[in-house]
């Protein structure tokens, strides 16, 4: 069975993981020896892209060139960036529903960018187990609407992989959480990255993970908290996007530094252009400034544990998750919320991806003791009369979950039927996110009122929407036109697997397939080159293997030619060992055949 | 012969539906699961949420039983469970999850379990908002109480607040006696016969607290809105 493996795509870092017997592996870089990959993609004048410390290494040389924090960007539209992220950000000028960077006169967009680091990671996992990465669990923030979440998958798509499942990134680690520590009870996951925020109030009981509700803020998270740190230096009215990138990386350090000291320094420096300020900065003064940040984190809270129908005492254990959560006053606040001291024993920045391992072994058939129930964080519904939301689904209800509407005409004749999909929490429509306009189009001419169609909206394992249609009249399915108000289009995602970036890296089954070729050819011909000598008993079974296995040359399954090469390699054996007790040594080997010949 | 509809359950010749399984072929009653080999069976667009559950049709249900039903159920369900396995088992299981999400979200809550055993039974509750004949006089209090709230500034609106907390205490004492009846109305479906007197009661029960729920609903959130606050739930 094809393993499957778990990436944490994160905010600020990336990293893979899989299931190794019971327990969940991140796996290291082998350069570095951690499992972090900086999700930083710095793109070159050459063409090539560096991604990770080097990349990171790059950033404040050219700003412009390197973008981190994408994930902050995926699912958005052109018009939905901030002001404060166009000074800081290369963003292209288009108009469009999925937003882009402009970068050496190429537009790029935010699941190109993660789908490096998909890429890289993949690789990494090929090296480091030597089998091919084909299928993957993939987390995203439990807040994610549908857009976000199909832009994941779009990254996945760019990638080369098959993405089984998002699973929800507070849901990932209370399942690293729960199975590590064995715990039943009512549990809240309070999940605070890099870019996004998340509250889930969970159920363990009898291994299975019951999400109760979610909540959050996908544009909240450690970034903004070296961004209030930097204000603190006066940079000027237009800084120059050196100064601003190097004042954000002495933010974060000082942030980091502060953590464990009670004062730290803040010192920006761009030789290039002369600019240098220097700060000291203590502790009371990162509160001040972060606080609102914090305290921003809360509101989601009490709304998540009002819709669980908990009160903050019921709540039996709380998980912290994110490295922003590495912050004493983050801990402290949490603590005072829900009157307990939160727990921190697992690696803030690990145990997202070592529970999308285990979700992973379980997709793969490997571990069944375990089952995800995971929710919808967000309402779903249609636009009716006077522009109000008419919820379809409504949010924190458990996934899958499907939900059936009847559509009819209001006009004799009328051959097509239409209606909008939202997701969000408000009264009006205009208030909350389109997500597609839908058509049902070629409907029989009948006069108004009679045509009746089933609309089947299903919110998949994913927290992906599907819309199908059935003609209740004829029983058949009914056809839908889709219009995304966001997201790559099919073609522009072929387009860009074709245009896709210089690795300048071979395809790995490929090179897998070259290998167990050439270990195939040499057994193949040192073997014949034995066949005289086998004795009649033995000669069939010789014989029968060499030709399974030379059919296997002929195919491509790397795997296959393994395996019977060493089936020919136990058949032989004996044949092999008499050989070489007649003196002619390593008869069988590779080299030594070709010397013999 | 039957013929498939597109749920793919054949009508056998007896005018019940009958499933048949995609793996080994065993025709028996809609049921999310193969009695014979396990594996899921799609059920169709018609299965009521007892059939989901595999429950007989009861008004009464206890909460652990139902909750116990619906892990073991999910476990062998859920397509996470069938990630590895083939199309029909995948799909299978998406259809029956969804359908099992929504039976739960049904069976769990006692008003919900009673608006659907209505419907079960060809009646519905009526959108009409008419005050229920009963509650007439208890309504006009609230409303008049409201209003005042409204309309009171400075300490008389701690006094006001207080008033119509009074109300809603009124309010929710009112309907904790219907929960009570609708309780023993539940029991009665299991021993009684007279099932249109116990329908007509249900249904005049359920009327009377959905407005109750709306307008408890309200005069909370006006007591939010006004300062002097009703102490947080405990």
């Amino acid at each position: 069975m094809d393993r499957v493996f778990g990436i944490d795509l994160g905010t600020t870092n990336s990293l893979i993981a899989y299931l190794d017997g019971e327990t969940p592996r991140a796996i290291p870089d082998p350069g570095t020896g951690s499992p972090l990959l900086p999700s930083i993609a710095s793109f070159q004048p050459d063409g090539e892209v560096l991604v990770g410390d080097a990349a990171r290494q790059r950033a404040a040389e050219a700003p412009l060139e390197t973008i981190a924090s994408v994930k902050r960007f995926m699912g958005l539209g052109a018009a939905d960036v901030r002001d404060e992220d166009r000074r800081r950000y290369p963003i292209a000028s288009s108009r469009g529903p999925v937003v882009r960077f402009a970068i050496h006169g190429r537009e790029v967009s935010p699941p190109e960018i993660s789908a490096l680091f998909l890429t890289h990671l993949r690789r990494r996992a090929e090296e480091a187990l030597g089998e091919e990465v084909k299928r993957v669990v993939i987390t995203v923030p439990a807040y994610f609407n549908d857009s976000q979440r199909q832009a994941t998958r779009d990254a996945g798509r760019l990638a080369g992989l098959e993405v089984l499942r998002l699973v929800n990134e507070p849901t990932a680690a209370a399942l690293a959480y729960g199975l590590d520590k064995r715990k039943e009870g009512l549990v809240a996951v309070y999940d605070l990255g890099g870019g996004t925020f998340d509250i889930s109030i969970l159920r363990i009981r009898d291994g299975i993970f019951e999400v109760l509700s979610t909540n959050g803020d996908t544009r909240l998270g450690g970034d903004d908290m070296d961004r209030a740190l930097a204000a603190l230096l006066d940079l000027g009215d237009d800084p120059d996007p050196r100064v601003v990138r190097a004042a954000l990386i002495a933010a974060e350090r000082a942030k980091i530094e502060l953590s464990t000291h009670d004062s730290a320094r803040l010192r920006v420096e761009v030789p290039e252009i002369g600019f240098q300020r220097e700060r000291a900065v203590t502790r009371e003064e990162l509160e001040q400034a972060i606080g609102g940040v914090v305290e921003r984190t809360l509101e989601p809270c009490r709304r998540a544990l009002k819709d669980s129908g908990l009160t903050a005492r019921e709540i039996d254990e709380v998980v912290l998750v994110g490295g922003a959560t590495r912050v004493p006053m983050v801990r402290r606040k949490v603590e005072e919320f829900f009157g307990r001291v939160p727990h921190t024993e697992l690696d803030p920045d690990q145990v997202v991806a070592l529970g999308a391992g285990v979700q992973a072994g379980v997709l793969s058939g490997r571990r069944k003791d375990v089952l995800l129930l995971d929710v919808v964080p967000l309402s779903l519904g249609i636009e009716t009369v006077g522009g109000v939301m008419e919820r379809i689904i409504d949010r924190n209800t458990t996934i899958p979950t499907a939900a059936r509407q009847l559509f009819t005409t209001f006009m004799d004749d009328q051959t097509a039927v239409d209606f909008s999909v939202y997701q969000g929490e408000r009264e009006l429509v205009k208030d909350n996110r389109k997500l597609a306009h839908f058509t049902l189009r070629g409907l029989e001419a009948l006069p108004a009122g009679v045509p009746r169609l089933e609309v089947t909206f299903l919110v998949d394992a994913n927290g992906i929407l599907n819309v199908t249609a059935r003609d209740l009249r004829t029983g058949r399915e009914q056809s839908i036109d889709v219009k995304p108000s966001y997201g790559l289009t099919d073609e522009e995602v072929e387009a860009m697997l074709e245009a896709s970036f210089d690795f300048a890296e071979e395809d790995v089954s490929a090179r897998l397939l070259i290998e167990a070729r050439n270990e195939g050819d040499g057994i193949l011909r040192a073997t014949r080159r034995a066949l005289p000598k086998a004795e009649p008993a033995e000669r069939a079974a010789i014989e029968a293997a060499i030709a399974r296995l030379e059919e296997a040359m002929r195919a491509t399954d790397h795997n296959r030619i393994r395996d019977l090469v060493e089936e020919l390699n136990q058949a032989s054996m004996p044949l092999a060992q008499r050989i070489m007790d007649e003196s002619i040594k390593e008869a069988l080997e590779h080299r030594s055949v070709d010397e013999v010949v | 012969m039957g013929d498939t509809s597109t749920t793919g359950t054949p009508q056998a010749r007896a005018g019940a539906p009958v499933a048949r399984c995609w793996s080994c072929g065993e025709e028996q009653p809609p049921a999310p699961l193969c009695r014979k080999c396990e594996s899921v069976l799609p059920l169709s667009a018609d299965a009521d949420h007892y059939q989901v559950f595999g429950l007989p049709r009861r008004l009464s249900l206890q909460p652990d039983e139902l909750a116990q039903r619906y892990y073991d159920l999910s476990r062998r369900l859920h397509p996470d469970t069938h990630g590895s396995g083939p199309a029909e088992a995948r799909e299978a299981s998406m259809t029956n999850t969804a359908a099992l999400t929504r039976a739960y979200r049904t069976l769990r809550d006692p008003l919900a379990r009673a608006r659907y055993w209505l419907e079960l039974h060809g009646e519905k509750l009526g959108d009409d908002n008419r005050v229920p004949g009963e509650l007439a006089a208890l309504v006009f209090e609230v409303q008049e109480k409201l209003e005042d709230l409204r309309r009171a500034s400075g300490p008389a609106r701690a006094a006001r607040a207080a008033e119509v907390r009074a109300e809603l205490e009124a309010l929710e004492a009112r309907d904790g006696e219907l929960h009570e009846r609708m309780d023993t109305n539940f029991r009665q479906w299991d021993t009684a016969h007279e099932a249109p007197a116990l329908l007509r009661e249900l249904r005049s029960i359920l009327s009377r607290r959905a407005y109750l729920a709306t307008l408890i609903r309200d005069v909370r959130a006006a007591l939010e809105a006004a300062p002097g606050r009703a102490e947080p739930r405990p």
